[in-house]
């Protein structure tokens, strides 16, 4: 059966900001839709008034000209919409078969018999009995897609499902969502990611500051086509100027090895790599086989072997992060909110957890709020952070502002080497921009970067030489020139 | 020297006995702490349960009242908690010690009137069969309702929690009340209901205390074992059955510690009254060794308050 849906005239505002400005929009069954819009853009609002998890100030919904009042999840749930949200909605503790039956009604022995039909359907391989915090995200979002059909949706919401998934298991969800949208199941795909919509969707709805911006048909668009659409103006391609870099070292990593007690954790082997001034190294591979552990070793939240580490021909293997960052290096880690900033603390007093013996942010035990806070609002202006207010919480910035506060953070003492793990991961267009080509500028200025990164695009173009992570072995170094992402691609999944 | 089988089943059907109150309150308190909330009210709800109950009886004469008239006084009390925390959103643990302030300072207050009165008989079930068995029967037979309904509490509890749907929902709002709410659960409803069972039980180990374990009103009678019973939830890793093994090791400690006065052996009382809290820091030290059992046994949203969006 044919399923319709429409969205007419939705409007929410919050308080100093309209999210949601008069949308109208229709869907069909049998399509793939995708909502495009930068962070903040509206399209988590619209998706979570189309779940219940929010209720518009004007506006309706139709499903099949049927007028539908969400007025919770359980609405929604009743009305044949399921969502899985960005961040997962999943009891940890409990096993992924209670978490399956929570919201059911049926009796656990025919509800565990329609769980497997539908596994062995689309080729899910779960164990129903363990706990989920067991599960990899993967799993986890594939708990969450079980969950929804149990109910036989007719519509099927994915809010940002790629952003924790591996390539691998991303293109296994598309595999899924086309197998879903042929047996009639309407789709709508919320991303800021142009490729993958280029890659999965039929229609593409792009939105700016609560706005629909334009709805057209993917074969019309094409990725500048849609970045402009998103950001609202043009965006320069960024291409990084390959100079010829010095032969100077700055850092050499020698027989590096790293055993973890933690049986979820990698262990490194035998990690061999130098950097020069003025290089960018790019360090590839699918999350999870040691790039954290790598960035922790390499910025001192795990202590190695003294003569392991040569920082500019000093042994500094085991300092810890404040003694290395007196060598002038600098670290920008993966988790914005857990590891790079502390949310509940006000940016200036983010700003002095980066803390110098030179940088006077103390007097005899006391804390120097003026000079903190001119430190900052250097920082705010110098690197475009989108806010004038220093004793904002942390929390309250966007990923992108974030993100540019850290780099910013940690660029302003014109470090020699900056150490960054995924520092593009979940941005959007504009804010990726930003970052990479404050990246380039950086390596301009002849210092370097060691770059860990998911990316394989944001590694290939900002990157001067390129080594493959796999299961906690360095590939072999290799000039960015040389690589393909083809390559890339066969040495992360650990061929040759 | 030989050992009096009598004796011994004495000392056991004591220490069962003592166990009583602590089982009472800590499955309560489990099943609170389980849908995320943290009630350290527990010592006042106790005692407010001492004092309904025992006035009740007095002034009604009717056991059946006073036992559930404790236990209603439990949930009024727990209700004035859920209010607080639930409704307006206050911090757990500054309520739950203001809950037992409170609870102290008025049972004081109304058993003024009570204090000297002897109490009343309990009656007790199955008197008849107690000299059937050596050593077994007396430890199984000749006890009241309360103590028979304790010892089965943590297996009830442990099916209800595995077995049940609403068990199920309960763990799932103490694990993440965010995606509970956003799965259509009311968060704050099960919350609240989970307080004032607590409430409940906490209520009727008070009424033990002063109606069937030592059958008179003195001030403060509950004397700490409110403390004990948080303790052994933790200890228990929030498990039931594991709540039944801890209230036999930790009302064993009280029994001992009269005995050991009695027979004369000087340790002193302080460091046996101690115990217990040192066993659970142990306890607590030996489990928190393994990162994944503690998150698998911790309710993850303990003691934090949950706002609904919107």
């Amino acid at each position: 059966m044919n399923t319709n849906l429409k969205i007419s005239n939705v409007t929410k505002i919050y308080p100093g900001c309209v999210a949601n400005d008069n949308v109208s929009l229709e869907f069909n069954s049998g399509k793939i839709y995708a909502l495009l819009g930068e962070n903040g853009a509206g399209k988590s609002t619209l998706v979570k008034i189309l779940s219940g998890v929010i209720i518009p100030d004007e506006g309706k919904i139709y499903l099949n000209e049927n007028n539908l009042e969400l007025n919770s999840p359980s609405d929604a749930k009743k009305n044949d919409i399921g969502m899985v949200f960005q961040h997962f909605n999943l009891f940890e503790t409990l096993s992924v078969f209670e978490n399956l039956i929570i919201d059911s009604d049926e009796e656990r022995e025919s509800l565990r018999e329609k769980i497997d039909s539908i596994m062995r359907k689309y080729n899910f391989s779960i164990d129903l009995d363990i706990p989920v915090l067991n599960l990899s995200a993967g799993q986890k979002q594939k708990v969450e897609i079980i969950r929804c059909l149990i109910r036989n949706p007719k519509v099927l919401i994915m809010d940002e499902p790629t952003s924790v998934l591996t390539e691998q298991e991303t293109s296994e969800l598309f595999l899924s969502l086309k197998k879903f949208s042929e047996e009639g199941i309407l789709i709508i795909y919320i991303t800021h990611k142009l490729k993958e919509v280029m890659q999965l969707c039929d229609e593409v709805a792009v939105m700016r500051r609560g706005k629909l911006v334009s709805v057209s048909e993917i074969k019309n668009e094409n990725i500048e086509s849609l970045a402009n659409k998103m950001v609202g103006q043009n965006l320069k391609t960024i291409k990084k100027k390959k100079v010829k870099t010095s032969s100077d070292q700055l850092i050499k990593i020698t027989n590096l090895n790293f055993t973890s007690e933690d049986p979820f954790e990698t262990n490194l082997m035998d990690i061999n790599f130098s950097v020069n001034r003025g290089e960018c190294l790019g360090i590839a591979g699918i999350s999870g086989n040691g790039q954290s552990e790598l960035f922790q070793v390499l910025s001192g939240e795990i202590l190695s072997d003294k003569n392991s580490i040569e920082f500019y021909k000093n042994y500094i293997g085991d300092l810890n992060p404040q003694e290395r960052r007196e060598y002038l290096m600098a670290f920008s880690p993966e988790d914005r909110l857990e590891q790079a900033a502390i949310p509940q603390m006000k940016i200036f007093e983010n700003v002095a957890l980066n803390n110098f013996k030179s940088s006077n942010f103390f007097n005899n035990g006391l804390i120097n709020e003026n000079k903190i806070k001119e430190h900052s609002k250097k920082i705010i202006s110098d690197f475009n952070v989108n806010t004038d207010n220093i004793d904002l919480k942390s929390q309250f910035l966007s990923g992108g502002n974030l993100q540019k506060l850290i780099i910013g953070r940690e660029l302003i003492t014109s470090p020699d080497l900056l150490i960054c793990f995924n520092p593009t991961w979940g941005l959007d267009v504009g804010a990726i921009n930003y970052i990479h080509e404050t990246l380039i500028k950086i390596n301009e200025q002849n210092k370097s970067i060691i770059l860990i990164s998911t990316d394989t695009d944001e590694l290939l173009k900002l990157s001067d030489k390129i080594s493959v992570i796999h299961k906690g072995r360095l590939s072999k170094i290799m000039d960015s020139d040389e690589v393909t992402s083809e390559k890339l691609g066969i040495l992360m999944g650990g061929g040759n | 020297m030989i050992i009096d089988i009598n004796f011994v089943g004495l000392i056991i059907v004591s220490i069962m006995a003592s166990a009583v109150p602590l089982i009472l309150a800590s499955c309560g308190e489990l099943i609170t702490e389980r849908s995320g909330v943290l009630n350290l009210g527990v010592e006042g709800m106790m005692i407010i349960g001492a004092i309904s109950g025992f006035a009740l009886m007095t002034v009604t004469g009717s056991l059946i009242i006073a036992v559930f008239g404790a236990m209603l006084a439990g949930v009024l009390i727990s209700t004035i908690f859920a209010f607080l925390t639930q409704t307006l959103i206050t911090n757990h643990v500054a309520t739950g010690l203001a809950l037992t302030i409170f609870g102290i300072g008025i049972s004081a207050m109304i058993g003024k009137n009570f204090v000297g009165i002897p109490g009343k008989e309990f009656p007790v079930l199955f008197e008849g069969l107690k000299d059937t068995i050596p050593l077994l029967s007396p430890i199984l037979f000749g006890h009241s309702i309360v103590f028979y309904f304790a010892f089965a509490l943590p297996f009830i509890t442990s099916y209800f929690l595995k077995k049940t749907k609403i068990g199920l929902i309960v763990r799932a709002v103490g694990d993440s009340p965010e995606s509970a709410s956003n799965q259509g659960i009311n968060v704050r409803f099960v919350r609240y209901a989970c307080i004032l069972y607590g409430g409940a039980m906490c209520g009727l180990a008070g009424a033990y205390l002063s109606m069937i374990y030592t059958p008179q009103w003195i001030e403060n009678m509950t004397g700490g074992r409110g403390w004990i019973a948080l303790a052994l939830v933790v200890f228990s890793t929030w498990n039931p059955i594991k709540i039944l093994i801890g209230a036999m090791i930790f009302g064993g400690l009280t029994i001992i510690q009269f005995h050991m006065q009695a027979i004369g052996v000087r340790i002193p009382v302080q460091f046996l009254t101690a115990l217990p809290y040192i066993v659970t820091i142990i306890v607590l030290v030996v489990i928190s060794r393994d990162s994944r059992k503690i998150r698998l046994s911790t309710p993850s949203s303990l003691g934090k308050s949950f706002h609904k969006d919107n």
